[in-house]
């Protein structure tokens, strides 16, 4: 019973933070509640977020927003073509004074990392990227270092077709846990944009309406976030269908299925629920899964985007029925 | 592949309907074996290379391989190879078959020659199945051999083939269809789709070729016009029992029919007496060595045409060795009765009788097969055996009344027995009524009209016998009349149509003259076949008269009964069996009399049969119980769907009341044992599902769907949107789908209340939204009900799938085009997952 309390306490605070958190980026950004919300839903499940759109629809904004709001160090790079790895990571610059090398920490080194147009750099560039990532951690001239956490990669992209960019490999979109398109504003958002970005950046204004301690705090009780045997399942049976389906060339990867449950669990934190529900899994399998699959020829030719093809899935994949106590049920919640 | 398999397959099935025409199994596994050898060789003729025309020779000479090595092993060179000696002893077991075949009825002892023939026969049938159907590709017309091989046990038994071997025949054929389609469709098929299409989902990931749905829908089809064709049938009350199946004997309709095997047995009167060729019939010797006529049928029905007989009834209980027949009807007790003890044989070249030669009124029969006794006529007959080549004996009680005693009966016959046998169309000239009331003039008694009539027709109305009389029927009978010249069909039939006008119980009897006595035993030839009338007075049943003139210029052996002369006549000489005559044996076997009757029928002593007013439910009646059969069957998915709802219902009554509405909050283990607690929980879990189910059976009746996609909380604001549901019963719904997610989902479901309150309502909020129809057959033909049901079929379909999947895929052939694709994407994933 007092497991229970706790719980349901922690998500109290849980979801009164991280509503602080959603106004305070909407303030910046108009009529995007959802892509805010899947923001913070990456945020919680410790993932890393790619934003794709064409330039000028508040990518960048958004990053901003959601590392201002949050008071904890945040740092911007900017791809470019001529960007070298040591140039995210950091290099060991001799120092001449101590007689020794010395680490300069790259930008990589914060909690939130904004990387701007990442598919403008060399595939050299954006493989640096990869370690920090999945493993939170730096290692330069054989010396690693560790992040400390939250770290998440907040990165934007353009759309592949637009003229100089190199398209991020398969392995490197699987690293990240979401992917989500801006889109254009409604055209009263638009207009209203007009109104409040007319004068000043509203993103001045903005004030840190959470600690790294609290977001640390929320990332934990996310942990806490019980999942059913029912809904691991299900997680898995549409994974699988994803890999079966006749449209897609390349289905989602054991790690999709990882990203995919954690993200539902912090989907349910959100929600104010201590438990995932298959609705979860609805909700975030196409930005969770979308961006790993390729679609096979027929589906190219019939102009089937992996967007829709997994809508399609959502919809043939059924609900688990039954109740269905796992080995899983007794032990920690992870 | 499929097909030439599919085509012997067919074979074998439809080659089980011969079953009925032989004894043993034998003959089975030999054309099995044929069959076999054909569809192997089709099979090695498919291969790429093989000319086609090679295929039919190649059958052929494996058949005569087979047929040597089976049957003249011993003459063959090396057991296999055919010699002159091997065709010699072929050719001499074909004659000797054929010899048996004509010599035996079905179901014939297997040996050699029989099982040759049936070999041979059913290896050429699948020659020619295999030859239209797999290499001219024409599976339609491969019904035709088939047929002729289904039309075998038809032709030659008179009784039915049982239904089963009737589906198991119909689905080899349906079958073949199904393969050749397959292999059709299959072939432009696999041609269009670059990549197979694999259904997504884990429920349907199993490997799926393109043609099954095709083939699915195609054995549907199949399987649907097979249980139609037995089912409607059986169903329909009109249509009496069908040609070619019957459910038993004597179970379809009465009063309509004419006879069972021979289509009119008066039609083949004539046809008889006229042959050329006087063969023995049967020939019987009995214990007072006295020639008695042998009826076989007795004709009730006259329509103003002809005489017919209604469908003989003869229930299971009636079988003859079960014990005696049925008392006679209308006999009483006070009438002295000689028992009689007569054997029968019958010749063994009398074909399709089915209807046993007997003395009238046979009290018991022993004989061999199924032969029952239709219970108003006493007629002994079966659908399933013939009289051919029969022994069998027979005990009869022969009225000998009294000419005194008949002539002072009362005429008052029961009304079934009136009803029956009394009946006259309107259509019948009113000079026969008149001749037949100036010819009874001055007779007292209805017996003594009788004998009136008996001797105008004899003696004094001036009648001469000629077979070479045409025809049947009103004119034929006013005819007859006039020109007074006929034979014993006119003569029996005038005479029992003028005692029905008189109004005394006639009908007409069919069978044969008492016959000559040729070496001790008593002989009856075709020229005996004889048709008599008979008589019905209450007390003394049915006695037989003549009217046919006997002797060189009549029928030559017909008799008349002693007990229809005058007494006057009873002193002449030659009447050895009358009534004073046998005076001593007649008290003896009367006073024996009501004990022997007693044990089937205590009524007999009334001096009638009650059962005789056994003719049937009417047609009407029938109708209506078929309908109300049939509605019953309707109503079952309703009554099931309501069942069903109940029972879920009840679940919340096992919920304990800690857990329940106004409870303290459910969450179990506060102190109690956890055992218990568990099990609350449990309960608590089957009544939420319960309760979960009965919606989305309800969705389901009301035609508004659930996908199994969605999930509760999506359903429920569905329901909510689309139907705009006011405040509570959308708070209803929500209830119910957030108890059945927690339950599902959450880590402990927390306080769930009683949902039934919230059904009800949710129910009938939601059955108002549809139309008055729909709601209709919600209730009574839910489609929740009848979707499980078509869960099951085809989870038997399914099985039908997988069955055959295991016989004909062959891993070399179908699966090559798939792996290689999956492989590389495979490779794909796991790569990724390195990385």
């Amino acid at each position: 019973m007092g497991i229970t309390h706790d719980v349901e306490q922690e998500l109290e605070g849980l979801v009164a933070t991280a509503h602080r958190i959603r106004e305070a980026i909407e303030s910046v950004i108009e009529g995007k509640g959802d892509a805010v919300r899947l923001t913070l839903t990456v945020l919680l499940a410790e993932g890393h977020l790619l934003i794709e759109d064409v330039p000028g629809v508040g990518k960048t904004m958004l990053a901003k927003a959601l590392a201002r709001s949050i008071d904890c160090p945040v740092r911007r790079v900017q791809f470019t073509p001529d960007l070298l790895p040591s140039d995210i990571t950091g290099v060991s610059a001799f120092n001449q004074q101590s007689r020794e090398f010395e680490f300069k920490p790259g930008p990589v080194f914060a909690n939130i990392v904004v990387g701007d147009e990442i598919n403008r750099a060399s595939p050299k560039t954006q493989s640096a990227l990869l370690e920090c990532m999945e493993e939170h951690q730096v290692t330069v001239d054989g010396r690693t270092y560790h992040l400390d956490g939250p770290f998440m990669v907040i990165a934007t992209q353009n759309p592949v077709e637009m003229e100089g960019t190199y398209p991020l490999p398969e392995a490197q979109r699987d690293r990240f846990t979401a992917r989500i398109a801006m889109g254009y504003p409604e055209p009263a958002a638009e207009l209203e944009m007009l109104d409040v970005h007319g004068a000043s950046s509203p993103l001045d204004k903005l004030q840190p309406v959470a600690t790294t301690a609290e977001v640390r705090a929320l990332i934990d009780a996310v942990r806490a976030v019980y999942v059913s045997q029912a809904v691991k399942r299900y997680a898995v049976d549409l994974v699988t269908a994803t890999r079966q389906s006749p449209d897609l060339r390349l289905g989602a990867s054991p790690r999709a299925t990882l990203h995919l449950v954690r993200a539902a669990r912090a989907h349910a934190a959100l929600a104010g629920r201590d438990y995932v529900i298959p609705d979860d899994l609805q909700d975030l399998a196409v930005p969770v899964l979308a961006h790993r699959l390729l679609p096979s020829m027929e589906a190219q030719g019939m102009r089937r985007r992996p967007e829709e093809v997994m809508a399609d899935l959502l919809r043939r994949v059924p609900v688990p029925e039954s109740r269905e106590k796992g080995a899983g049920e007794a032990g920690p919640p992870r | 592949m499929r097909l030439p398999i599919a085509a012997g397959l067919a074979t074998a099935a439809v080659s089980l309907t011969l079953y009925p025409l032989f004894h043993g199994g034998v003959w089975f596994w030999t054309g099995l074996g044929a069959i076999i050898l054909v569809a192997a060789v089709s099979v090695l003729a498919a291969r790429p290379g093989v000319p086609l025309w090679l295929a039919p020779p190649a059958q052929a000479l494996v058949l005569s391989v087979y047929v040597t090595a089976v049957f003249a092993g011993e003459e063959a060179w090396a057991g296999l190879v055919p010699t002159k000696d091997s065709m010699i002893a072929l050719a001499g077991l074909l004659g000797e078959g054929f010899t048996d075949i004509q010599r035996y009825a079905a179901p014939v002892p297997v040996n050699p020659g029989i099982a040759l023939l049936t070999a041979g026969g059913v290896g050429l049938i699948a020659m020619l199945v295999d030859l239209l159907a797999v290499r001219l590709r024409r599976a339609a017309l491969a019904g035709l051999p088939l047929l002729a091989l289904f039309t075998v046990p038809a032709a030659v038994m008179s009784d039915p083939i049982g239904w089963p071997a009737f589906i198991i025949a119909a689905l080899g054929y349906v079958g073949l269809l199904t393969a050749d389609g397959r292999e059709r469709v299959g072939q432009w098929g696999r041609a269009v789709l670059v990549r197979r299409a694999r259904p997504a989902g884990p429920a349907g990931a199993s490997g799926r070729s393109d043609t099954l749905p095709l083939s699915l829908a195609g054995k549907r089809i199949g399987f649907a016009a097979i249980a139609l064709a037995i089912g409607i049938p059986a169903l329909l009350p009109t249509l009496s029992p069908s040609p070619l199946f019957g459910f038993g004997v004597g179970s379809g309709t009465g009063g309509g029919g004419n006879t069972i095997t021979i289509p009119n047995p008066i039609a083949s009167l004539r046809g008889q007496l006229n042959q050329p060729d006087n063969a023995t019939v049967l020939t019987y010797t009995n214990n007072d060595n006295v020639p008695r006529y042998m009826r076989m049928y007795s004709l009730d029905t006259f329509d103003g045409e002809q005489w017919t007989m209604s469908q003989p009834r003869g229930r299971p209980e009636n079988r003859v060795a079960l014990g005696p027949l049925p008392s006679p009807p209308g006999l009483s007790a006070s009438i002295p009765v000689e028992n009689v003890a007569t054997s029968v044989r019958v010749s063994e070249d009398v074909e399709g009788l089915s209807f046993l030669p007997l003395p009238y009124p046979a009290t018991s029969v022993q004989v061999e097969g199924d032969w029952r006794a239709d219970e108003s006529t006493l007629m002994v007959f079966s659908t399933r055996d013939t009289a051919g080549g029969q022994e069998y004996n027979v005990a009869s009680q022969e009225p000998q009344p009294t000419f005194e005693t008949l002539r002072d009966l009362p005429a008052n016959p029961s009304e079934a027995v009136a009803e029956r046998y009394l009946s006259i169309p309107d259509s019948l000239p009113r000079p026969i009524r008149a001749t037949a009331a100036t010819v009874v003039q001055g007779a007292e008694s209805q017996y003594l009209q009788a004998v009136a009539l008996q001797d105008w027709f004899t003696s004094e109305g001036g009648f001469t016998y000629s077979l070479q009389t045409q025809g049947n029927g009103v004119n034929a009978l006013m005819e007859f009349l006039q020109n007074k010249t006929g034979y014993c069909e006119q003569f029996a039939a005038a005479m029992a149509v003028m005692a029905r006008t008189l109004g005394i119980p006639a009908r007409v009897a069919i069978g044969y003259t008492g016959g000559s006595l040729i070496e001790g035993s008593w002989q009856i030839r075709t020229h005996d076949l004889h048709a008599w009338p008979e008589l019905y007075f209450e007390g003394a049943g049915w006695l037989r008269f003549e009217p046919t003139p006997a002797g060189g210029f009549g029928q030559a052996t017909a008799r008349v009964p002693d007990y229809s002369r005058a007494p006057i006549s009873t002193d002449t000489p030659g009447g050895g069996a009358t009534p004073s005559a046998s005076a001593a044996p007649d008290t003896t076997a009367a006073s024996q009399n009501p004990a022997m009757r007693d044990p089937r029928d205590p009524d007999a002593g009334l001096g009638f049969d009650p059962i005789v007013t056994d003719t049937g439910l009417p047609v009407p009646a029938r109708i209506g119980i078929g309908l109300a059969v049939a509605a019953l069957l309707a109503l079952l998915p309703a009554a099931w769907r309501a069942a069903t709802r109940r029972r879920r219902r009840h679940a919340w009554a096992r919920v304990p009341a800690s857990t329940g509405p106004g409870g303290p909050p459910g969450v179990p283990g506060g102190g109690a044992e956890d055992a218990r607690a568990a099990l609350d929980g449990e309960r608590l879990g089957a009544a939420v599902e319960a309760t979960w189910r009965e919606l989305v059976d309800t969705l389901r009746d009301l035609g508004l769907g659930h996908d199994p996609s969605e999930t509760p909380r999506a359903l429920a604001r569905r329901l909510t949107e689309r139907h705009e549901l006011d405040a509570e019963t959308a708070a209803a719904v929500a209830r119910i789908a957030s108890a059945q997610e927690r339950l599902r989902y959450a880590r402990t479901p927390g306080r769930i209340g009683s949902l039934t309150g919230d059904m009800r309502r949710v129910e009938g909020t939601l059955r108002e939204t549809v139309s008055r129809g729909r709601r209709l057959r919600a209730t009574l033909l839910p489609s929740s009900t009848l979707l499980s049901l078509r869960a099951a079929g085809e989870k038997v379909l399914d099985g039908f799938d997988r069955l055959e999947n295991l016989r004909i895929r062959r891993p070399g052939r179908a699966a090559p085009p798939e792996p290689p694709a999956r492989r590389a994407t495979d490779d794909r994933v796991l790569a990724g997952s390195r990385d």
